[in-house]
C-alpha cells in the first residue's frame, strides 16, 4: 500500500489536492456551500440547547418535585397546564410581565433611537459623550442592581435626597416598597440598563445609510421627521427588529434585575413569569410546574417573534 | 441649497447637544456616585446626613477587595471564559451569519427562526439538563464548559446580530470579484469581512460584554475558585449578615475598567471603519 | 461453572481489597492524604476569619485530609445543591441550616450518621434537643456547628430618655415601639422586616398568637383566627411604628436603619451583634431582649448551623470535620472572631458568654427558645406564599383575614 501510494502522484500534487484552502475553495463552489457554513454552529447548538430544552419539555408533562420523592416522578399529562389556568399567581405574573416588557422596550426603543440620531450628527466633541452613554449597558445587572438599590435606598439613597432638596419629594420615599412606583423604578433601572443596547446597533446601522438618500430627500425638500420616517426606518428595518426581539427575550427569560431589586414584591406588584419559575423550580423545587410555566413563556415568546417578524417583513427579500 | 436649511440644521445640532448631555450625565451619574461611595469611609455612606463630596477618602476598599476576595483570581477567570466564548461564536457564528446573508437556500428562514427559538426558551429551566451534560463531557466547573453553555445562549445573538451587518454590506462587489474568478470562500474573506469589518467588532464586542457580565449561569456551573467569575464574586460579598457598600462600589469600578477600555478600542474601529464612501464602493 | 467460581473468586479478592484499606486508614503505610470539599454560606470577613482559624486547628490535628472549602451564595443555595444533587456532583460535606433539612433530606442528599453520633467521645457535650433539628423518623444526618440565637436590639439611650421599661410581652413591645415613634423626625419604634427574609418573623407571630404550624399529632396546618390575630398584630405594628418601606426592607435596610438611628427596635439574632456594635455603643445607646412573650406563646428561634454527611463516599474523612466542629477548642475559636453561639452545650457555659451582660439575652434565650418548623416545603411556602400575602396586608390590597387564607390555601399546596 505504502509502495503504491508512494510510487503514484507527484508530491507537489499531493500537497495540492490537500491544501485545505484550496478544498475550502472548491468547496465553496457545491451546492452545499450555504449549509456548511451552518455545520459548526447548528452542531453546537443542538449539543448545547436542544438536549435541555427537550428536557426542560419533558419536565412539564412529568410530576417532579425533588422534596417530595414519595410521588414519583410519573407521567402527569397536562395536569401542570390545567394548574396554570386556576393559578392566581400565573395571571398576575402574565400581567407583570407583559407590562415589564411592552414598557422596557418602548422606552429602550424610543431613548435608544433619539440617542443614536444625536449621536449620528457627528457633532464636535460628542465622541466622549457616545462613550458614556453607552457605557451603562456594559455593567452586570449584578452591579446596575446594586447601584440602584444604593441610589434609591429609602434611607441612604441619593436619588431621594436630591428630590426632597429640590421639592419635588416631602421625604424620602420607598420606591420600592409601594406597589404603585415599584414597577415604574425597575423600569427605570431596566431602561437605563439596557438603551444603549438600541443605540449602539441603531448606530451602527446608521452608517450603513448611504448619505446619497438623505441628500436627495433634502433636495426634495423632506423635513426631519419625514426623513425619519421614510429614510432611516425602513433602512433600519432588520436590524430594529433583531434588537427588539433580542430584547424582549432578555426581558421575558432573564429574572436577574428583578430578583435583586424586589424578589418580586412588594406583595407580587413585581412578580413576573421567569422570577415565577425560577422560585417553582429553585425554592419550591417543583421542575414540573417551572418546567409548564418556562414552555409557557416559551411559547409566547415563539409568538411574539412569529406576528412580529410577519408584521416587519424582515425576511422579505 | 444646504445654506436654505442651515436654520434647520442648527436647530437640530442644539438639540442633539441638549439629548446627548442629559443622557450623558444620567448615565454617568450612577458610576460617579458608585465610585465616590467607593472611596467614602463606612461612615460617610451609612449615614442620615447624606454626603455628597467627602471630605475624608479611602482605598481601604480597593485593598480589602483585592486582597480578601480572591478579586484578581476571578477577574482572571472571567477573562479566559470571555475570550474563549468570543472565539468560538467568531469560528462558528460568522460563517453562519454570511451563509444566511448571502444565500437564499430552502429551509433558510425557518433555520434562522430555529436559531433564535433556541434562546427563548429560559436559562432557568435548562441548566440542571445543561448541568448534566457538562458533568457528562468532564465541562463542569471550569471556563471552558462555561464559554460553551454562554453560546447556548450568545451564538444566537452573534449571528442574528452579525447577519444584520453583512446585509447592509452590498452584494454588488462580492458579485464583481466572484466575476473576476473568485471563490465563494475567496469573496467571504476578502469582500465581505472586510466591509462587515466594524459590524463583526461590534457583534463581539457585545458577546464579549454579555459572557463577562453574565451571571446565572456562572453561579450554576461553577464553585470553585478556580473558574468562578466575578460577577458571581462579587454577589457573594452581599452576604447575610454584612454591609459591604464600599467593597461592592470599588468591585463594580474595577469589573468596569476592562469594558471601557475595550469600547474605546472598538469606538476607534467604529470611526475607522465603514463609511459611507466604502459602502458606495 | 467456571465463569462463576471466577466471579465469586473475583468478588471476593475485591471485598478482601476493599476489607484491608478500611482497615488500613490513617496508620503509617497507607496514610495518603485524603481530600474533601466544604460547601458553606459564609461570606463576611469575620466569618471567614472564624472558617479559616477552624481549619488551621483542623490541619494540625488531621494533616492527612484536606479540606477545600466553596463558599455558596446564601440565596442561591438551595438551587445549586439542588442542581448538584440532581447531577451527582454533590460537596462531600454541606453546611445546612434547620429549614433547610427537610427538603435536603426528602431530595435525598445526606447522608444517615446515626451510629457515628451514638459512638462520638462528645456527644455528651451537647443536649439531645440540639439534634432535633437534624432528626428525622429517630434517625440523625448532621452535627450542629454553631448557633444563631433570637433576640431583639434597642436602643437603650431612647427607652431610657422616654422612661420606657424593657417590653417582656408583645403587647408592650407594640406600646413602646408607637410612642418612640415619630414620622415628622423620621424616627420609628420598629425595624419590621416585611422584604426578603422577612417570612419567619410573620411565621413567629402567627405562631406567638396560638397559629402553631406543627401540631402535636405532627400534622401541618394553621389555626385560622389565631393565624389572623398575629398578622393583625404584625401589619398593625407595621403601619404605625414602622417605617414605609417595611415591604421591601431586608436584613441590610433593617440594620442600616437601627445603624443610622431611624428605628428603636430591630429583631434579629446574634449573629448581626458585631455589625451593630461597630456603630452604636453596646449597654450605652444600644442593648440586648430577649423576645417578648406573646398572648399564646414565646417564640424565639433557636437555629443550628449544622453540618451534614452530602457524599457518602467520603464519609470517613467528612465525618472527622463535621465532629471537630464539637471540639471545644475549635468552637472557642470560631466565637472569637465571629460572635456566634457555639452548639455545645460546655462551651456555651464558657465565661467568655455567661460573663459578658451584653450576652444575657442569648443565654437565657438558650432556656426557652425553640427550632423553627420544619417540613418539606417549608421554605418555599415561607417565601413564595406567607411573605407576598402578608406585603399585601401592608400595602393595603389585602385585609388579614383575605391573607390568613391565601397562606392557608398555600400550605395545603405545599404539603398536598
Amino acid at each position: 500500500m505504502s509502495r503504491v501510494a508512494a510510487a503514484s502522484p507527484p508530491p507537489r500534487s499531493v500537497w495540492d489536492s490537500l491544501n485545505p484552502v484550496r478544498l475550502l475553495g472548491e468547496l465553496s463552489e457545491t451546492r452545499y456551500w450555504m449549509y456548511l457554513l451552518l455545520l459548526p454552529s447548528a452542531l453546537l447548538i443542538t449539543a448545547v440547547v436542544l438536549y435541555p430544552t427537550v428536557y426542560g419539555f419533558q419536565m412539564s408533562f412529568h410530576e417532579m418535585r425533588l422534596n417530595r420523592p414519595a410521588l414519583g416522578t410519573g407521567f402527569v399529562g397536562l395536569k401542570h397546564y390545567a394548574r396554570m389556568v386556576s393559578d392566581p399567581i400565573f395571571w398576575t405574573s402574565l400581567v407583570n410581565t407583559a407590562a415589564w416588557v411592552t414598557s422596557s422596550i418602548i422606552l429602550e426603543f424610543l431613548v435608544g433611537l433619539i440617542a443614536a440620531l444625536a449621536l449620528n450628527r457627528n457633532l464636535p466633541g460628542t465622541k466622549v459623550l457616545a462613550v458614556l452613554i453607552l457605557i451603562p449597558y456594559f455593567l452586570p445587572n449584578v452591579v446596575a442592581g446594586h447601584m440602584w438599590a444604593l441610589m434609591l435606598d429609602p434611607r441612604l439613597g441619593v436619588i431621594n435626597d436630591v428630590l426632597v432638596r429640590i421639592g419635588w419629594l416631602e421625604s424620602y420615599k420607598a420606591w420600592f416598597a409601594d406597589p404603585t412606583t415599584a414597577m415604574g423604578a425597575a423600569i427605570v433601572v431596566e431602561v437605563w440598563h439596557s438603551f444603549p443596547f438600541f443605540t449602539l446597533l441603531i448606530m451602527a446601522g446608521l452608517k450603513g445609510i448611504p448619505a446619497d438618500l438623505y441628500k436627495a430627500a433634502d433636495i426634495d425638500g423632506a423635513g426631519a421627521f419625514s426623513q425619519l420616517r421614510l429614510i432611516t426606518l425602513p433602512m433600519l428595518k432588520t436590524i430594529i427588529a433583531a434588537a427588539v426581539i433580542l430584547r424582549v427575550i432578555g426581558l421575558v427569560n432573564s429574572p436577574d434585575l428583578l430578583l435583586i431589586l424586589t424578589s418580586g414584591g412588594p406583595g407580587r406588584s413585581t412578580q413576573v413569569l421567569s422570577l415565577y419559575a425560577f422560585q417553582t423550580a429553585y425554592k419550591d423545587f417543583n421542575f414540573g410546574y417551572a418546567g409548564a410555566l418556562s414552555v409557557v413563556m416559551f411559547v409566547l415568546l415563539m409568538g411574539f417573534a412569529y406576528i412580529y417578524i410577519r408584521l416587519s417583513k424582515v425576511n422579505q427579500d | 441649497m444646504a445654506q436654505t436649511r442651515s436654520s434647520s440644521k442648527l436647530v437640530w445640532d442644539i438639540a442633539a447637544y441638549a439629548v446627548l448631555i442629559v443622557l450623558g450625565f444620567l448615565c454617568v451619574f450612577p458610576l460617579v456616585w458608585t465610585f465616590l461611595t467607593s472611596i467614602k469611609v463606612e461612615e460617610d455612606i451609612v449615614t442620615r446626613e447624606m454626603v455628597y463630596f467627602p471630605t475624608r477618602f479611602t482605598f481601604d476598599w480597593y485593598v480589602r477587595l483585592w486582597n480578601q476576595s480572591g478579586y484578581p483570581v476571578l477577574v482572571m477567570n472571567s477573562l479566559i471564559t470571555t475570550s474563549v466564548t468570543v472565539l468560538i461564536c467568531l469560528a462558528t457564528g460568522s460563517i453562519a451569519a454570511y451563509s444566511f446573508s448571502r444565500f437564499n437556500f430552502a429551509g433558510r428562514t425557518q433555520l434562522m427562526l430555529g436559531y433564535l427559538v433556541v434562546r427563548m426558551f429560559p436559562a432557568v429551566l435548562m441548566i440542571i439538563p445543561l448541568f448534566i451534560v457538562m458533568r457528562n463531557f468532564g465541562l463542569l466547573d471550569s471556563s471552558w464548559g462555561l464559554a460553551v453553555a454562554y453560546t447556548s445562549f450568545l451564538l444566537p445573538l452573534f449571528v442574528w446580530m452579525l447577519k444584520g451587518f453583512f446585509d447592509a454590506a452590498p452584494k454588488e462587489l462580492e458579485s464583481a470579484a466572484r466575476i473576476d474568478g473568485s471563490t465563494r470562500i475567496g469573496a467571504m474573506f476578502r469582500i465581505v469581512v472586510p466591509i462587515a469589518r466594524n459590524g463583526l467588532v461590534a457583534t463581539c464586542v457585545f458577546v464579549a460584554i454579555a459572557a463577562w457580565n453574565e451571571y446565572l449561569f456562572a453561579l450554576m456551573l461553577t464553585t470553585s475558585q478556580g473558574s468562578r467569575t466575578w460577577p458571581v464574586g462579587l454577589q457573594l460579598m452581599v452576604g447575610e449578615f454584612q454591609l459591604p457598600w464600599g467593597m461592592l462600589a470599588a468591585g463594580g469600578i474595577i469589573s468596569i475598567i476592562p469594558v471601557i477600555v475595550l469600547f474605546a478600542l472598538v469606538q476607534r474601529v467604529m470611526v475607522a471603519g465603514i463609511t459611507a464612501g466604502a459602502v458606495k464602493g | 461453572m467456571t465463569t462463576r467460581f471466577d466471579r465469586r473468586s473475583v468478588l471476593k479478592l475485591g471485598g478482601g481489597l476493599l476489607a484491608a484499606s478500611a482497615l488500613t486508614p490513617i496508620t503509617g503505610a497507607f496514610a495518603q492524604s485524603k481530600s474533601i470539599n466544604y460547601w458553606h454560606t459564609f461570606t463576611s470577613q469575620s466569618e471567614a476569619a472564624g472558617l479559616e482559624s477552624v481549619m488551621a486547628l483542623f490541619k494540625a490535628a488531621h494533616p492527612d485530609i484536606a479540606v477545600t472549602p466553596e463558599n455558596i451564595p446564601n440565596p442561591e443555595f438551595m438551587a445549586k445543591i439542588t442542581a448538584a444533587v440532581v447531577a451527582n456532583t454533590r460537596p462531600s460535606v454541606t453546611m445546612v441550616s434547620s429549614e433547610r433539612f427537610q427538603d435536603l433530606l426528602a431530595m435525598g442528599a445526606l447522608t444517615d450518621i446515626t451510629d457515628r453520633v451514638a459512638n462520638w467521645e462528645r456527644r455528651s457535650d451537647f443536649s439531645d434537643q440540639r439534634f432535633d433539628s437534624i432528626t428525622a423518623d429517630g434517625k440523625v444526618y448532621g452535627v450542629p456547628g454553631f448557633a444563631f440565637v433570637d433576640w431583639i436590639y434597642y436602643r437603650k439611650d431612647w427607652f431610657e430618655e422616654a422612661g420606657i421599661a424593657v417590653p417582656t410581652t408583645l403587647a408592650e413591645l407594640y406600646d413602646a415601639a408607637v410612642k418612640l415613634t415619630d414620622p415628622s423626625a423620621n424616627r420609628y419604634g420598629f425595624a419590621l422586616r416585611g422584604g426578603p427574609g422577612g417570612q419567619n418573623f410573620i411565621i413567629n407571630m402567627m405562631e406567638a398568637f396560638g397559629a402553631k404550624l406543627i401540631q402535636a399529632d405532627g400534622s401541618i396546618s394553621l389555626d385560622r383566627e389565631k393565624a389572623i390575630a398575629g398578622l393583625t398584630f404584625y401589619s398593625d405594628l407595621a403601619k404605625n411604628a414602622a417605617p414605609s418601606s417595611a415591604p421591601n426592607d431586608g436584613f441590610r435596610q433593617i440594620i442600616e436603619g437601627f445603624q443610622t438611628g431611624q428605628t428603636a427596635m430591630v429583631y434579629h439574632h446574634t449573629g448581626s451583634y458585631q455589625d451593630i456594635a461597630s456603630k452604636l455603643e453596646p449597654g450605652v445607646q444600644f442593648g440586648t431582649m430577649a423576645v417578648p412573650t406573646g398572648p399564646v406563646n414565646r417564640v424565639a428561634r433557636l437555629a443550628y448551623a449544622y453540618n451534614t454527611i452530602t457524599k457518602a463516599e467520603d464519609a470517613d474523612a467528612a465525618w472527622e470535620w463535621i465532629k471537630f466542629w464539637g471540639e471545644p477548642d475549635a468552637a472557642v475559636a470560631f466565637l472569637e472572631k465571629t460572635g456566634y453561639f457555639p452548639a455545645s452545650t460546655t462551651a456555651a457555659a464558657d465565661q467568655r458568654i455567661a460573663g459578658n451582660p451584653m450576652y444575657a439575652a442569648a443565654s437565657e434565650t438558650l432556656g426557652f427558645g425553640i427550632p423553627q418548623p420544619s417540613f418539606p416545603g417549608a421554605a418555599g411556602w415561607a417565601e413564595g406564599t406567607v411573605l407576598p400575602a402578608f406585603q399585601r396586608i401592608l400595602i393595603g390590597q389585602a385585609t388579614p383575614e383575605q391573607a390568613a387564607d391565601e397562606i392557608i390555601a398555600g400550605l395545603a399546596e405545599a404539603t398536598q
